[in-house]
């Protein structure tokens, strides 16, 4: 019995309302029945038109038992992993790290595709309670393996009072045209104080998606650095909620899109109560022809005084077909607040070039420097030295084209 | 005869259709030093940037040389390693790039292209020292940013600091002494005399005779309209201090 029209549905709908299907998720199928994905009609899929983008997807991922290097290399990093949605065996935990798993997805819900199929075909979910201020870098490689394969998987993290983190997720596996659907959650207790960093470096044929969830008590403090660096059509959402008052957030990111390639990060900071902070610098950078998109929306609810949220995008471009786009919006409903955003966009300096090659700087190292210079702002306060390094090696990688 | 350090032959370069170099020649053999004066817009720092090998500029017609190699056919970082180094009349802000990484990168470019070995950082850092010391560039400075909020006069001297790192064949100073105080002046020309040497060859554009004092020129030029209009030794930029252009390029003052 349906009101509305049914929509035309495509071989990638039918595929995933197959799916929800066979996992006893019949609401989510038939939701997806009803409305299909989203179009650019819809709000917040505006520049990210996925019933047109999302083409074909791939059958339900099978368990994967790979034991491969990490996606990334950071010295000292306790490592963990999850490959095609099941969550591995791990090695002892370094002091003040529990690891655990939990059945299903970790997101509250919310009106978005993305969590909707995430939270129905999630099948557990790696879980860390982190106790106390924890020594070294906390990395997830989340993997798609083997042929092409439609991955959910999961991660929940708590951080108790007063514990502190730096957490890297990374996104990788084979070449095959994977989808992932990655959902984590992360809430932060009284005063903790955490870094969350998620890396995309999927395969260009991969389709990467993946939605963050943070949750921000009292005097808690977070940095969120979101890159994309590897999938043709991504998408990072980054959802965000100060519940206690002196919470200060800095969301940053970098968007590396390159030819042929569809990059879209999304954020929805809500600031909810009284005395809570936070700042957003985003900064993407295209070449070839490629489209980057940000979309960037701040609220602030009626009881949030003295909120000050600062938001910011920069864009560049490394070619003329190349297109940055940038959609702010603020929703304010309290009245004694200060809260801004800009954004710009452009090409690498020509004076700034000529400059650097006029003392004997080849041109693309020229461009590396220049680069390197755009995003210091968003990798600079990443104190680890091996973290920062692994890091900046990522953006050299991607100007290189490998 | 020897190979000239730079030889310029009628060279012509226009800007969005617009002539500005008309004809230039000049040759200037090793281990000298030529000093070029004229009016502001006759096309000196035009000249610079051509030879530097700033993209904006479409070379009509000419020929230069360094040190016997087609200039004209290389990149701005290719004719650097090939020993041109061009002081900046307004030397340009890089934020987000410190300016030892950069000094570094620069040195060990130009060390990669002529087939050498990077230089060691300990090297490299009682090089900056050293260079620093007779410049009188203070070495906090230059863990700033390149260029950014240094004032005038700091950007002129971290260019020469430069030109001394880099140890070129063929530099040119475009408005060196512009916005240096008298003990900076000092300073400088004795970084300048301290790098001249007998196959090396220096190319200064000033507007002030005063600077001629201190880095003696073996010839002095009259820029005027886009090429060299009288060449004379250096006592020819004591008779433009007293007559001022008019009797050289036979425009109203
Ligand atoms: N991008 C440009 N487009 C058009 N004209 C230009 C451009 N750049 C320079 N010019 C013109 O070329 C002429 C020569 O300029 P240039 O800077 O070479 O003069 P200059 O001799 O160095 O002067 P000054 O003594 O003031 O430094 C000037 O008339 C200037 O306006
Ligand atoms: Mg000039």
């Amino acid at each position: 019995m349906r009101q509305t029209m049914p929509v035309r549905l495509g071989p990638a709908e039918d595929t995933l309302i197959a799916q929800l299907t066979s996992v006893g998720a019949s609401a989510e199928a038939d939701r997806m029945t009803v409305a299909g994905l989203p179009t650019r009609r819809v709000e917040s899929y505006h520049y990210t038109d996925l019933k047109t983008l999302l083409k074909t997807v791939p059958p339900l991922a099978t368990p994967a038992n790979q034991a491969s290097a990490p996606a990334l290399r950071v010295a000292g990093a306790y490592q963990l992993m999850i490959a095609n949605g099941v969550v591995q065996g791990a090695s002892t935990a370094p002091a003040g790290v529990i690891v655990g798993k939990s059945a299903g997805g970790v997101l509250t819900s919310r009106d978005d595709v993305l969590v909707h199929l995430n939270g129905a075909l999630a099948r557990e979910a790696l879980t860390l309670t982190l106790e106390s201020s924890v020594d070294p870098v906390i990395q997830i490689d989340r993997r798609c393996e083997g042929d092409a394969a439609h991955v959910a998987d999961a991660v929940k993290i708590f951080v108790a009072d007063n514990g502190s983190a730096v957490i890297l997720e990374t996104f990788s596996g084979s070449d095959a045209a994977h989808v992932g659907n990655h959902a984590t959650y992360l809430a932060l207790g009284k005063n903790a104080v955490v870094t969350h960093i998620t890396v995309d470096l999927s395969a260009k044929a991969s389709s990467h998606f993946a939605s963050n969830e943070y949750s921000l008590a009292e005097g808690a403090k977070l940095r969120t650095v979101t890159i994309h660096a590897g999938a043709g059509l991504s998408r990072s959402q980054v959802f965000a909620r100060f519940v206690g008052a002196g919470a200060h957030a800095d969301f940053t990111g970098l968007n590396l899109v390159a030819d042929g390639q569809h990059n879209d990060i999304t954020i929805d900071i809500r600031h909810g109560v009284a005395h809570t902070t936070s700042q957003e610098m985003y900064k993407q950078i295209a070449r070839g022809r490629s489209k980057a998109v940000f979309q960037g929306k701040i609220v602030v609810e009626r009881d949030a005084q003295k909120t000050d949220a600062k938001m910011m995008m920069q864009g560049l471009m490394l070619s003329d077909e190349a297109e940055i786009l940038s959609k702010p919006e603020l929703e304010i409903y309290a009245d004694d607040v200060v809260c801004g955003h800009g954004s710009t966009c452009g090409e690498l300096d020509e004076d700034s070039m000529f400059y650097l090659m006029s003392r004997g700087i080849p041109k693309a190292e020229a461009e590396t420097m220049l680069v390197r210079g755009f995003i210091a702002e968003v990798l600079d306060p990443i104190e680890d030295e091996a973290l920062n390094e692994a890091l900046n090696g990522i953006v050299d990688g991607w100007l290189l084209g490998k | 005869m020897t190979t000239p350090i730079l030889e310029i032959r009628n060279l012509h370069a226009r800007i969005e259709e617009r002539e500005i170099l008309k004809g230039v020649n000049l040759i200037i053999p090793p281990g000298e030093v030529h000093a070029v004066m004229g009016r502001n817009g006759s096309g000196k720092s035009t000249l610079s940037y051509v030879l530097a090998g700033k993209e904006d500029y479409e070379i009509t017609e000419g020929e230069v040389l360094l040190d016997g190699e087609n200039l004209l056919e290389m990149d701005p970082a290719e004719r650097a390693a090939a020993g041109l180094f061009l002081a900046f009349q307004y030397p340009i802000e890089i934020p987000g790039v410190a300016t030892m990484t950069f000094l570094k990168a620069a040195i060990n470019a130009q060390r990669k292209a002529r087939g050498e070995g990077e230089l060691s950082t300990p090297d490299f850092m009682r090089a900056v020292k050293t260079a620093g010391t007779e410049l009188n560039v203070d070495t906090d400075m230059l863990k700033r940013p390149l260029n950014v909020g240094f004032s005038g006069g700091e950007k002129k001297r971290a260019e020469v600091l430069q030109m001394a790192l880099l140890q070129p064949k063929m530099c040119i100073l475009d408005e060196t002494d512009s916005g240096l105080d008298i003990d900076a002046l000092q300073v400088v020309s004795k970084g300048v005399n301290a790098l001249r040497a007998a196959n090396r060859s220096m190319l200064v554009i000033t507007h002030y005779q005063r600077l001629l004092n201190h880095i003696v020129p073996d010839v002095v030029h009259v820029f005027s309209d886009g090429r060299i209009v009288e060449s004379g030794d250096k006592d020819l930029a004591l008779q433009l201090e007293a007559k001022g252009y008019a009797d050289f390029d036979g425009a109203a003052a």
